[in-house]
């Protein structure tokens, strides 16, 4: 069936009853909120109830592939998954690439909402009208590679696409992962064990139809021209060539590199771990594309003498050779080869992972966790050996630590107790990602608003620090002045979050990859907004668009208002506001208490929502149509 | 005489190739009505795409059993007269490559047109994975590279 893109649909399926049902997206709300991560957050605040348990059966999975995800509007294969998170009890948005997005909308669906709770291990198949929930107890406690393996060998049709948990998704590890296509992972805040929750081990489907689009030459004409000039943006080569971690020499240079959890800015022989050398020492073989991408950054590499095992499999990305490698203080590239490759195997996300072992280890060689507490594993910083191991236990929950680490660094501190919390990189029960905020602000504020925990996964700010002739001009059209593109500076970090609030909501909802839109700008609010115009059939303005994308950040914020958070979860880890950067440039730096007030009064006020608070006024719901769907949650 | 010439270490399965060509015959984007199909060997870290190779003497004409399918010499191209193809699916299992396959909506045979000349899938692949240029010239670049492996056979030993 080829469907008109504007037509959307939503698949439900019920695991407790076996049901599933379809239904129809209003055209209103689909211009209202882009589609998406827009539509997820709209039906996940409609459905799932103050409350309840992320990990109960009131929970709802949605998987929403980008409104423009399975056309050829360049790097827009991107889904959103979303539901309430485990790791915080609060909203959790996780984007990914590969390509079962689009083949999902082939199949006819725009949204997947998975309900309830299946009495025994179950996957879902989707083949285009068919939709049947099959036995998974053969597969459950096997490693997304073999699971999906088995799953293709089943079902007779190596050209599926899948969604999978390992392990560490069943074991509801709270930093698990679903593994699309085997090379994408949609990684954070624990989603795997959500999915693991529900006893649904695997999404398969085949979609045979397609995408027809309103406009049809314009809308193919724009999409090309932008997949050009992208294919000519220095940072995409440069990501292309190396990857995401082809720019961890450079941080390194720039004592920007989080190393030994957090307590160092740099660290010896850095450059084993990047891009540069997998490519020069032959580690890599082939550059992947996520669906209709242009930069293709993701990596497949080998291991070369096989020291931990020989492994050939989707490469590690820069937040993994962070967290894994530096963070850990492992410089051994065949480690971080391998301990990605078991992180994507057993479905974990390698920045929480990399961050509790780090924290473990600060706590062992600060002795506050030691021997039999240990379980008897050397943790000292730099023991690749220990990491890989610990790995399997905390996917596993195997043992006294392997089953503390699971739970993230948060609880893990309030159980080992003492100054052990000040050591967990984390805010709101999230490990935070391999940014030093102490010396970004945008990126700090951005961090500490984030309605899922401390990362740059829902607002990129990288413009801030001007590295880019187009990034200052950026700088420049938000706040009038080109020399604000300078991270250190306080002055109107707000204007520039909401910006890339906006600009992302945005992205994410039609399906397009930041990357191209916040790190690269040949996407942009204007011709997305012209991609979703001749998608649809509409006249529709970059205003409408960034405007459509503030509604849905503001949603999201009124999901955790209605959990009870406030202004004071609106926090950084305690290091990054505490202990000054050591050494380098940044020397000294920090984004204390008082800063980080600074910075949240002038986000709220820019947002219109109360500065004591955090909460949206009436005024601000009114303004972006939302009071209807959430005006309960105003503040007073 | 152009050809279609594959270099599938530099695909990298973006599928831009398959949406071009959907978008133009069908005008819409449906892959499994490209005529070029990227297939990723999950595992391996490979992606090749899969297309018409134009052999000299196709398969898939020889065993068409209405005569629709036909080699047009102007292109030179098999064509499909999608008004005489009875849907009968033997060019499928004739040709060697699972390079023709089946429109399911229109219920005819589909093979690649080299878009009358300039196709539409080299147009758009950014990442050089497709060529279009003449067999003698694709030649001389391969013997030019077989000549430097042979140039630097002294180092790889």
């Amino acid at each position: 069936m080829i469907r008109d893109i504007g037509a959307q649909r939503i698949l439900n399926v019920d695991l407790t009853s076996g049901r599933t049902w379809l239904e129809e997206v209003d055209r209103e709300d689909l211009l209202h909120f882009l589609g998406g991560r827009g539509i997820n957050a709209k039906l996940l605040y409609e459905r799932v109830p103050k409350g309840i348990d992320p990990l109960g059966p009131d929970n709802v999975l949605i998987f929403g592939p980008g409104t423009l995800t399975g056309t050829s509007a360049p790097s827009s294969g991107r889904t959103s998954v979303t539901c309430k998170g485990p790791a915080t009890g609060l909203y959790l948005k996780v984007s990914v690439g590969g390509h079962l997005g689009a083949e999902l909308k082939y199949a006819g669906y725009d949204y997947l909402v998975i309900h309830g709770r299946a009495e025994n291990p179950v996957f879902l198949w989707i083949d285009d009208d068919a939709v049947e929930l099959r036995d998974a107890r053969h597969l459950w406690g096997l490693g997304t590679r073999e699971a999906d393996r088995l799953i293709r060998e089943e079902l007779g049709d190596d050209e599926i696409e899948t969604g999978l948990i390992g392990p560490a998704g069943e074991n509801r590890v709270l930093f698990s992962c679903i593994i699309f296509s085997l090379y994408n992972s949609a990684s954070r805040g624990g989603v795997g064990a959500v999915m693991g929750s529900k006893n649904l081990k695997a999404i398969a489907a085949r979609g045979t139809g397609g995408l027809r689009v309103a406009e049809g030459d314009e809308f193919f004409e724009l999409a090309a021209r932008t997949r050009r000039e992208l294919a000519q943006d220095a940072g995409s080569n440069t990501l292309h060539r190396w990857g995401t971690s082809g720019s961890l020499p450079d941080l390194n240079e720039m004592k920007m590199l989080p190393s030994y959890n957090f307590n160092q800015v740099r660290i010896d022989q850095a450059e084993k771990l990047s891009g540069q050398y997998m490519e020069d020492e032959g580690y890599l073989i082939g550059r992947e594309s996520c669906f209709s991408c242009s930069t293709a950054c993701h990596r497949f590499v080998r291991t070369l003498e096989h020291k931990y095992g020989e492994v050939r499999d989707s490469g590690p990305e820069l937040e993994t050779v962070m967290s894994l490698g530096a963070e850990c203080g492992i410089i051994d590239t065949e480690a971080v080869i391998k301990g990605n490759q078991l992180c994507n195997d057993y479905g974990m996300d390698v920045i929480s992972v990399g961050h509790v072992i780090s924290w473990a280890m600060e706590c062992y060689e600060k002795g506050v966790i030691k021997g039999k507490q240990a379980d008897e594993l050397d943790l000292h910083f730099g023991n690749a050996e220990s990491q890989l191991e610990l790995i399997r236990r905390i996917a596993l929950r195997e043992g006294l630590l392997g089953d503390l680490l699971a739970n993230g660094t948060k609880q893990a501190a309030e159980e080992v107790g003492g100054d052990s919390w000040k050591w967990a990189i984390q805010a709101k029960g999230l490990e935070q990602s391999g940014v030093d905020t102490r010396m970004a602000k945008s990126y700090a504020l951005a961090f500490a608003v984030n309605p899922r925990g401390p990362d740059h996964l829902m607002t990129e700010c990288f413009a801030e620090f001007g590295i880019t002739e187009e990034a200052r001009a950026l700088i420049k059209e938000i706040t009038g002045d080109e020399k604000l593109a300078d991270p250190t500076l306080l002055e109107k970090r707000a204007d520039i979050v909401l910006w890339h609030e906006d600009c992302y909501a945005a992205s994410d909802a039609l399906g397009f990859c930041v990357f191209t839109s916040t790190a690269a700008y040949a996407v942009n609010p204007r011709n997305m907004s012209q991609l979703f115009g001749h998608a649809l059939g509409v006249e529709f303005s970059e205003e409408e668009l960034m405007r459509a994308g503030r509604r849905t950040v503001t949603l999201e914020r009124c999901f955790n208002v209605r959990e009870g958070a406030l202004r004071v979860d609106d926090t950084l880890p305690w290091r990054m506001m505490n202990t000054p950067v050591p050494e380098g440039p940044q020397e000294g730096m920090v984004t204390d208490k008082e800063m980080l007030d600074q910075l949240l009064d002038q986000y709220y006020e820019a947002h219109g929502w109360d500065v004591g608070t955090g909460i949206p006024t009436r005024e601000a719901l009114e303004t972006l149509g939302l009071l209807e769907l959430c005006g309960d949650c105003a503040a007073a | 005489m152009d050809t279609l010439n594959i270099d599938a270490e530099k695909c990298t399965a973006c599928r831009a190739c398959e949406l071009a060509c959907s978008f133009a015959h069908e005008g819409a984007f449906v892959p499994t009505l490209s005529r070029i199909r990227v297939v990723r060997l999950m595992g391996e870290g490979a992606n090749i795409p899969v297309v018409c190779v134009n052999c000299a003497r196709p398969a898939c004409v020889e065993v068409c059993p209405s005569g629709a399918a036909y080699i047009d010499r102007t292109v030179p191209v098999v064509r499909v007269n999608e008004e005489e193809c009875i849907g009968c699916g033997d060019c499928v299992k004739a040709c060697p490559f699972g390079a023709a396959d089946f429109n399911k909506e229109r219920e005819v045979a589909l093979i690649c047109d080299l878009c009358d000349g300039d196709p539409a899938c080299v147009e758009h692949c950014i990442y050089g994975a497709l060529t279009f240029e003449p067999v003698q010239s694709l030649a001389q670049r391969k013997r030019r590279v077989t000549a430097e492996a042979h140039a630097h056979r002294d180092e790889i030993a």
